[in-house]
């Protein structure tokens, strides 16, 4: 049979099969996934640095600028080249669909390899074609460059065996030729490679040699397979060095920078090292899918892996099953060290785990369908019964294939597709690329727009390449995305929206509302709404780039090694194997059968034990299934307890499925849904619109068996600060299932129905007349005079503010920057930041506000000592100074506002409680205020300001119509004042002493106090209420 | 091999040697004349030097140095007569112009003119005009700088008459100021009144473009308001608007369109109400709600530190004066109102009702809230949530507030 098989040399069918099937299946799915994945988009960009520059590896449209050099560049460049064909996307597709043939021929020759069988080989390359792990990683994750590298690193395994073996230099040179293109391809693959791939093939190599010195395997001892290790030992050393060699000098520039710029981010969270038991969505991600119906066969991958030949495998292949299974296990973290196990990212090694058990797979699905499992099984169960399970089977793996590409379709990780033209347009046009810009909300579609355009971001996609400390000390993946990552991401967020002068930050290109209200907060403004529904955000006073940026260098040599060899080591495994492909591919003329073809193995009597344990093992295997599905459903079945229906209602209230909100409603309390959604419907502000519920608390008491009460705290993450809230529900429990009785709504109605109003609206041309020319004088409008009525250092629990209180006494609206530096005895600068929402950003003429400016991390000079190790905006870390600021330096800069000068919000009502202050807003303008904000200065007996401080209230107020607050004063006793002196304030520039006397020369200082509210508290004689209102949908 | 070396060696060694230098023929110093001596020149005209010398020379050269640079060039010579033509650049450049003829490291003679500015020629000017807003008063002014350059951007000569005109309302002023210091300048003193000044000016017939300051007016000064409303019952529904008379600053102007005044409210429990209202034509108008009680507003007007207006007294009176409670189901249903309002009427909906439990040992239980529908509220307090007993209930509704001890029985 064996011989017959080698003779004859016909194509392999099968194989044939695979490619077509596969090209068919994959090549136009790509067109249609491979857009949406996490890193496709990436590697694009990269793809275009080097269509641009190709010797020059510095990139300055991410991070401030990064070196390309942090990554191998090989996909990237062959992409680059491609895209002077047909654009950047023909290039990618190219690259992908290479990849998807490489990988299904990698997989057959890796199969023919291990089994010696070219009948197996062909199942081993359809089984590809529908392997859930490639399917996840080319359609979910996108991993070109991965994909690649572990395509060719199959091909070539069959070459370094050959060379092991017969010693030829044939084989020698293809191996490392090929060994060579996928160093280039991807760093991690052939490093871990060769532990986990090329170890074990030497091993299998080895054993095989020793095999053939005796008559069977039981005669196979450790001393012979010793000796023949030395043997073989020049072979293996000389392709181990020159592996070695190959990895470091092949992308020696990679190395270098890597020394040079050490990784200081700190570890991003990863799902795959979660506990899969716990987050099982990482575990549906990272384990079920990938393993597939593979967990099925476990038991025959170890049965078979741990057969003498195959030994090294087996422990390899252990090992990365366990290394696989992330944080549900202490194993992987302990075999890894903290360090590694926060830097690489686990799926790899599951990746890898069930691609090299693919082969041992092929086997299985050739005895089970013409070999002897069949027969057994037949023998044993009967005929009816194998056919079931070979249904079950194919179908299983068949469901895990749509499972896995309907992911992306059902779950979508992305953003809907943004139209780039229109942004790419905006930063083209006027100059708008001179300032830096923020996409928000965009997904890994960022990439691409970066791709699209020479303008820079402050933010990127690649964080290893990261270099300001605001970003590697966050584990914050992209400050696009921050909302994900919680309260520390929405940190990082305020961060940059801050203080964005210092990144020369002026515009936003926001995809999401959710960030809206700290945009307006933070003082910017809405510029316009382009075409494709992206609202554009502008900050005022921020100066352009500087023309010369700051820049890392690396010697030429770096630059041309970079540039030259990754597409030359291509080019050579080109021309050494084109020989032997063209022999293979054509069968121009009879090659003498590699020796492992020898070593098929008959496959006539499968062990009948093996067969029973397989079954036990597929039955736990079920009803491990079976109880995760059947948690997953008592936790999900809404009314079956009092906690369950109050989960699934917030849940439902935090997804905004208003429907199945309303279904949770006690249905004898006679809502019907369509006044239920008009309930909702008319209640905005933070908390129902801008808000993520992030964790949730549920108290029950008072339970009976048909009611009980339930006290919900819930936190919320929102694009200002988390927000808590604590409600209390009615529960009744009604034909076995739970209901919430619905709470009050407002009944109060407005006075009229149609109201009139009249203000006064303000527009600035920008550019009047139509010129590229920088308009010096004609373009640009006076900036509005400011005075800043007074400001103090004062020291709050350990804390260091900066309060004031600031006039526009112009006589045009202003937009108002703050920005303070604090200094030591010494005059030693020791921070500065700006003011972000403890102040109203826009004032109208003759408007005052009160502002507080707080020293957030990175506004230290020192950042390193003064970090906090993780960021939560609430809770201020008081920084350690030896050096204490007893100074400070004040600039304000006013620029003329035309928008967001809604100022109709009256203070109705107000009453002292016990539980502080209980008020009522009056809405007496014609715009609905989404998110009011009460800015509240404490005064002293003398009328001196002694503290700012702010209040989100979760609520808006509708148009003409009141929202109840409640604020309760501070306690002030251990507040000091540090310093109070007007000297080093400005405005525009000018110091402030000399506008204030000038503008409004007899001040009368009256005015404040006689707008304060007494109050005795604790350190403190009165308050003053103002207020800042967001509006959401500006009419 | 050891021929190439040497030729090697040899073409170094050839490499290295030096030409001797001529040692100068020792020529004899010339004397030269400047013909047609000239002391001033218009720009832009040619200039050429001619220098009659006793013998031909031709190694003569002319160094120059004026405002443009410094340069050496080189005669054209025909029998005895060097000619110098004055490169472009510094035939265009005004001011004084220095020269020295030199044959090789001497001077011959030396001597300089001076190159006028071309006031025939079309004069250019540019001018800048800051700010582009003052305050009316007379204490803030805008300033017009005006640069008078000829073609070849040589500034005018000093003392030339620039003529600058601006318009105000009625009058139309002109101006004569001399150019010092390469520049004239004319500050535009703020009006009184309000406006636009439009401000042009003119050299050598050359005109300038229009360039404006507005005059914006100067604080406000105190000012008047007044309230109004439907009725003056407190019956949380009705708007109270304020209005103020024409505010203007104390030369007559009206205030700034968006000014931003503060209506203070204090009332009878000193607590410190406001609303906001912003100027139109010097108007300003805003409004707030009636309270839901009795109240006595003292409405005062700000423009902050700068004006402030007279203090009206706004009274509101009780529009409920009594609220009915009715119990039943073993007073657990309990319905209040109907809230009648001043005329017998309904009230509006949305008026506040609030009932807080407390058990009869005075122990806080809970707080409910609802508002008005119809002009009636209900209370359903179920045994599921609170047992039988005997329990305190305080109404709080429009300012009345009513206690109560019930027994909450059976349902």
């Amino acid at each position: 049979m064996i011989d017959a098989e080698i003779l004859k040399k016909k194509t392999n069918t099968l194989l044939i099969l695979a490619l077509i099937v596969g090209l068919a299946f994959h090549g136009s799915a790509i067109f249609f996934t491979l857009e949406s994945t996490y890193d496709a988009l990436i590697h694009l960009f990269f793809a275009d640095h080097y269509a641009n520059s190709w010797f020059d590896p510095w990139e300055y449209r991410w991070y401030t600028g990064f070196t390309v050099q942090s990554y191998p560049p090989l996909v990237h460049q062959v992409i680059g080249i491609l895209s002077y064909i047909g654009g950047l996307k023909f290039g990618m597709y190219s690259v992908a669909i290479i990849a998807i043939i490489l990988f299904i021929t990698g997989v057959y020759r890796y199969t023919l390899l291990m089994t010696g069988s070219r009948r197996i080989a062909g199942y081993g390359a359809v089984l590809a074609v529908f392997s859930s792990t490639f399917v996840e990683t080319l359609h979910i994750f996108g991993q070109l460059p991965s994909i690649s590298a572990l395509s060719i690193l199959l091909h070539v395994m069959t070459e370094i065996y050959l060379w092991i073996k017969t010693g030829k230099i044939r084989y020698f040179l293809t191996s490392v030729s090929m060994l060579a293109v996928t160093v280039t391809s991807h760093h991690v693959t052939p490093i871990f490679g060769m532990v986990f791939f090329i170890a074990p093939l030497i091993g299998m190599a080895v054993m095989d040699a020793s095999r053939e010195r005796v008559n069977s395997y039981k005669e196979l001892s450790f001393r012979i397979f010793w000796n023949t290790t030395l043997k073989h030992f020049s072979r293996i050393a000389k392709f181990g060095f020159t592996a070695i060699f190959l990895i470091v000098f092949c992308i020696f520039p990679y190395w270098y920078n890597s020394k040079r710029n050490p990784i200081t981010q700190v570890a991003i969270p990863h799902g795959s090292r979660d506990n899969f038991l716990e987050i099982t969505s990482s575990g549906l991600v990272f384990f079920i899918i990938p393993w597939g119906i593979f967990l099925f066969v476990l038991p025959y991958f170890f049965y078979r892996f741990f057969s003498k030949r195959y030994v090294f495998f087996g422990l390899s292949f252990a090992l990365l099953t366990i290394l696989g299974t992330g944080g549900t296990t202490p194993i992987p973290l302990l075999m890894l060290g903290e360090t590694a196990f926060n830097i690489l990212t686990l799926d790899r090694f599951t990746l890898w785990a069930t691609i090299m058990a693919l082969p041992i797979f092929a086997e299985f699905a050739y005895r089970m369908v013409e070999g002897d499992i069949k027969v057994l099984v037949q023998e044993k169960f009967g005929a009816v019964y194998h056919r079931v399970i070979g249904g079950l089977i194919a179908g299983g793996m068949l469901f895990m294939v749509l499972f896995t590409m309907s992911l992306g379709y059902f779950r979508p990780s992305q953003p809907a597709k943004i139209k780039m033209l229109p942004i790419v347009n905006f930063l083209g046009a006027d100059s708008h690329d001179s300032w830096r810009y923020l996409p928000l909300g965009f997904g890994d579609q960022m990439a691409w727009l970066s791709a699209q355009t020479n303008a820079m971001t402050v933010d990127g996609n690649y964080h290893s390449a990261r270099r300001l400390p605001e970003l590697t000390t966050r584990a914050v993946e992209r400050i696009e995305n921050s909302k994900f990552r919680g309260v520390e991401g929405i940190g990082s967020l305020q961060q940059f929206l801050t203080v964005p002068e210092k990144y020369n930050l002026k515009y936003i290109f926001s995809n999401d509302k959710f960030y809206d209200p700290i945009l307006y907060y933070c003082g910017w403004q809405r510029l316009q709404l382009l075409e494709n529904g992206i609202m554009v955000w502008e900050k005022l006073n921020v100066p352009p780039i500087p023309q010369i940026m700051p820049k890392e260098d690396v010697p030429t040599i770096m630059k041309l090694m970079w540039g030259i060899i990754p597409l030359s080591t291509v080019l050579i495994a080109f021309i050494i194997n084109i020989q032997l492909i063209w022999v293979r591919l054509l069968k121009s003329r009879e090659i003498e059968a590699p020796s492992f073809m020898k070593l098929k193995l008959p496959y006539d009597k499968f062990p009948r034990k093996m067969l029973i344990f397989s079954h036990w093992w597929a039955f736990v295997v079920l009803i491990c299934l079976g109880y995760g599905m059947y948690l997953f459903y008592v936790k999900n079945v809404a009314q079956l307890s009092p906690n369950n229906v109050v989960e699934s209602y917030y849940d439902a209230l935090d997804f905004k499925e208003f429907s199945r909100a309303h279904s949770y409603i006690d249905p004898e309390s006679n809502i019907d849904i369509a006044q239920y959604m008009l309930e909702v419907s008319v209640t905005d502000g933070i908390l129902s619109s801008y808000a993520k519920m992030d964790s949730l608390g549920i108290e029950i008491y008072d339970e009976t068996p048909t009611s009980a009460k339930a006290k919900v705290a819930t936190r919320w993450i929102t694009p200002l600060e988390s927000l808590y809230s604590s409600d209390f529900h009615q529960l009744i429990k009604r034909n076995n299932k739970w209901y919430l009785k619905p709470s009050n709504f407002d009944n109060d109605i407005p006075l009229d129905q149609l109201f009139t109003a009249n203000g006064t609206t303000f527009y600035n041309h920008g550019r009047r007349k139509i010129s590229t020319q920088d308009a010096y004088h004609e373009g640009s409008l006076n900036q509005p005079v400011l005075e800043i009525l007074a400001a103090k250092l004062v020291k709050n629990k350990g804390q260091y503010s900066i309060i004031g209180e600031l006039q526009n006494v112009d006589n045009v609206p202003a937009d108002v920057v703050i920005k303070a530096t604090l200094y030591n005895d010494n005059n030693k600068e020791l921070a500065n930041y700006n003011a972000k929402y403890h102040m109203k950003h826009k004032l109208m003429p003759k408007e005052t506000t009160a502002f507080k400016i707080n020293f957030e991390g990175i506004a230290w000079s020192s950042t390193k000592d003064t970090l906090p190790p993780t960021f939560d905006p609430d809770q201020f870390t008081p920084v350690n100074f030896e050096e204490q600021p007893t100074k400070f330096n004040l600039q304000s800069a006013g620029n003329v506002a035309n928008t967001d000068l809604y100022k109709h919000v009256a203070l109705q009502n107000l009453e002292k409680t016990e539980r502080g202050f209980s008020g009522v807003l009056f809405n007496s303008g014609v715009q609905e205020v989404t998110i009011p904000q009460l800015i509240v200065s404490y005064y002293s007996k003398e009328n001196e300001l002694l503290w700012v401080d702010h209040s989100f209230i979760p609520e808006g107020v509708r148009i003409q119509r009141k929202q109840f607050f409640n604020y309760r004063p501070l306690e002030l006793d251990s507040l000091e004042v540090i310093n109070s002196s007007l000297k080093n304030c400005f405005v525009n520039g000018i110091p402030n002493e000399t506008i204030a006397g000038k503008i409004v020369p007899n001040r009368d200082s009256s005015h404040g106090p006689r707008q304060t509210q007494p109050y005795e508290g604790n350190g403190f004689n009165s308050l003053k209420f103002e207020i800042n209102s967001y509006i959401g949908n500006p009419k | 091999m050891h021929k190439h070396i040497l030729l090697l060696f040899s073409c170094i060694l050839l490499g290295c040697s030096s030409k001797k230098e001529e040692s100068p023929t020792g020529l004899a110093i010339l004397k030269a004349e400047l013909i047609a001596k000239k002391d001033s020149y218009i720009v832009g005209d040619s200039i050429v030097l001619k220098f009659k010398t006793d013998e031909a020379a031709p190694n003569l050269k002319l160094y120059l140095k004026n405002a443009f640079g410094t340069i050496l060039v080189k005669s054209e010579l025909s029998n005895n007569l060097q000619t110098f033509y004055l490169p472009e650049n510094f035939t265009r450049k005004a001011g004084e112009c220095h020269w020295k003829l030199i044959q090789e490291k001497t001077i011959l003679l030396n001597g300089g003119f001076t190159i006028e500015t071309n006031a025939e020629i079309r004069t250019r000017m540019e001018t800048y005009f800051g700010p582009r807003s003052i305050t009316a008063g007379g204490n803030n002014f805008s300033m017009l700088t005006i640069a008078a350059t000829d073609i070849y951007d040589n500034t005018v000569n000093t003392e030339t008459e620039v003529i600058i005109k601006t318009q105000f309302l009625e009058t139309i002023s002109e101006f004569k100021v001399p150019t010092k210091n390469l520049i004239a300048w004319y500050n535009v003193e703020s009006t009184l009144k309000s406006g636009r000044i439009l401000v042009t000016s003119h050299c050598n017939e050359t005109k300038s473009k229009e360039v404006t300051t507005i005059v914006y007016p100067s604080n406000a000064s105190d000012f008047s308001i007044n309230a109004s409303s439907a009725h003056d019952f407190a019956d949380g529904n009705q708007i109270l608007h304020l209005e103020s008379d024409i505010i203007k600053d104390e030369y007559g102007n009206i205030v700034s369109d968006g000014t931003l005044v503060t209506f203070m409210i204090k009332d009878q429990k000193s607590s410190s109400l406001f609303t906001i209202g912003t100027t139109v034509n010097g108007v300003v108008k805003a409004s707030t709600l009636h309270p839901s009680q009795e109240s006595k507003w003292a409405i005062q007007a700000f423009i902050t530190g700068v004006a402030e207006s007279n203090t009206i007294n706004v009274n509101f009176r009780t529009a409920i004066k009594d609220y009915p409670i009715h119990f039943t189901k073993g007073n657990r249903n309990i319905d209040i109102g109907p809230f009648e309002s001043f005329m017998k009427q309904l009230v509006p909906d949305g008026i506040l009702v609030q009932l807080d439990i407390y058990d009869i040992d005075g122990k806080f239980i809970e707080t409910k809230t609802t508002t008005t529908k119809k002009g009636s509220v209900r209370f359903l307090i179920s045994p599921e949530y609170l047992p039988d007993g005997k329990y305190k209930l305080i109404f709080k509704a429009a300012g009345i507030t009513k206690e109560m001890i019930k027994e909450l029985h059976g349902y």
